[in-house]
């Protein structure tokens, strides 16, 4: 079973997460790749604490594409965390067989515009993503289950042009 | 400003001002206590929002969130780190705020803090409707 849910959150493992992705699809793992929350012990006993029913692996970018395979054949649902776009590329480039991110929180920071209320991009994000669809991979904006999917490039064109 | 333990109420959407202006009914005016929304917020804008405030407690305070594994609790624990005697406690409910403004001036942060979760379970209670 596995591989349920890869997601691009700037907030790693929140309510979202936990209460309404985790209610809905019941992970066994939530597997977060981000390099530098995996260099702050600190930083990954408090990622675990969040979901405290949950077997939270915090692992840098390059250890989750070298597991990410066998992750896919072990018994139980997994989550895959990254934190942004750019994350989500360095995953894929390093050959993580990943069909499709669910683009669940990017926020506001200085020099990105809105998508809609939870989604920022800047030009870096941009290329991210038109990186990401080039290799077929569907990026898809929906912050919580019940929400409807909305591939990224029907709301934000500049993110899918070639 | 109130010199006793002071807090902020961290939550989701509008739930911290909603909640403070529902204690106002029973409490009357409240002076001293923030709110913050995680409304549109990175996990870093709001773990340095909380930590604007935290830096200006002096002797310590809570910050009281809705629910655990939250952004508002991560973000809580978070800006807390390195002050020993701020308290984050989720589950925040009118019950526990009312409690809260009562008894601010009575006690320390981390006493206050363990009033509020016994007030917090106290407060849940089941009542049956009586047969006709």
């Amino acid at each position: 079973m596995s591989w349920v849910l890869a997601r691009v959150d700037d907030r790693l493992i929140h309510g979202q997460v936990v209460v309404a992705w985790g209610r809905h699809l019941r992970p066994k793992r939530i597997w977060v790749a981000d390099d530098a929350a995996a260099a702050n012990a600190w930083e990954r006993d408090l990622l675990a604490t969040a979901a405290p029913e949950v077997d939270v692996r915090v692992v840098t970018v390059a250890e989750m594409a070298a597991v990410h395979a066998g992750e896919a054949a072990a018994p139980g649902a997994a989550f895959l965390i990254v934190r942004n776009l750019e994350s989500a590329r360095a995953l894929v480039e390093a050959g993580a067989a990943i069909a499709a991110f669910n683009l669940g929180g990017l926020h506001y920071a200085p020099g990105k515009a809105k998508v809609n209320e939870y989604v920022y991009l800047d030009d870096a994000d941009r290329a991210a993503a038109r990186a990401l669809i080039a290799r077929g991979i569907a990026l898809d904006v929906q912050d919580v289950p019940q929400a409807r999917a909305t591939p990224l490039a029907a709301l934000d064109p500049a993110s899918a042009r070639a | 400003m109130t010199s006793g333990t002071p807090a902020m109420l961290v939550m989701h959407s509008d739930l911290a001002s909603a909640l403070l202006r529902a204690a106002e009914k029973v409490y009357g005016p409240v002076e001293g206590l923030d709110v913050l929304s995680n409304e549109g917020l990175s996990r870093e804008d709001l773990e340095q929002a909380i930590g604007r405030r935290v830096a200006d407690w002096t002797n310590g305070g809570l910050v009281l969130t809705d629910f655990w594994g939250g952004s508002c609790h991560i973000c809580g624990v978070a800006a807390a780190r390195g002050h020993g005697d701020v308290v984050v406690v989720t589950g925040i409910n009118l019950p526990v705020l009312l409690d809260y403004l009562h008894n601010r001036d009575a006690y320390g942060p981390l006493a206050l803090a363990e009033r509020l979760i016994r007030k917090g379970r106290d407060s849940i209670r089941l009542h049956h409707g009586q047969p006709a």
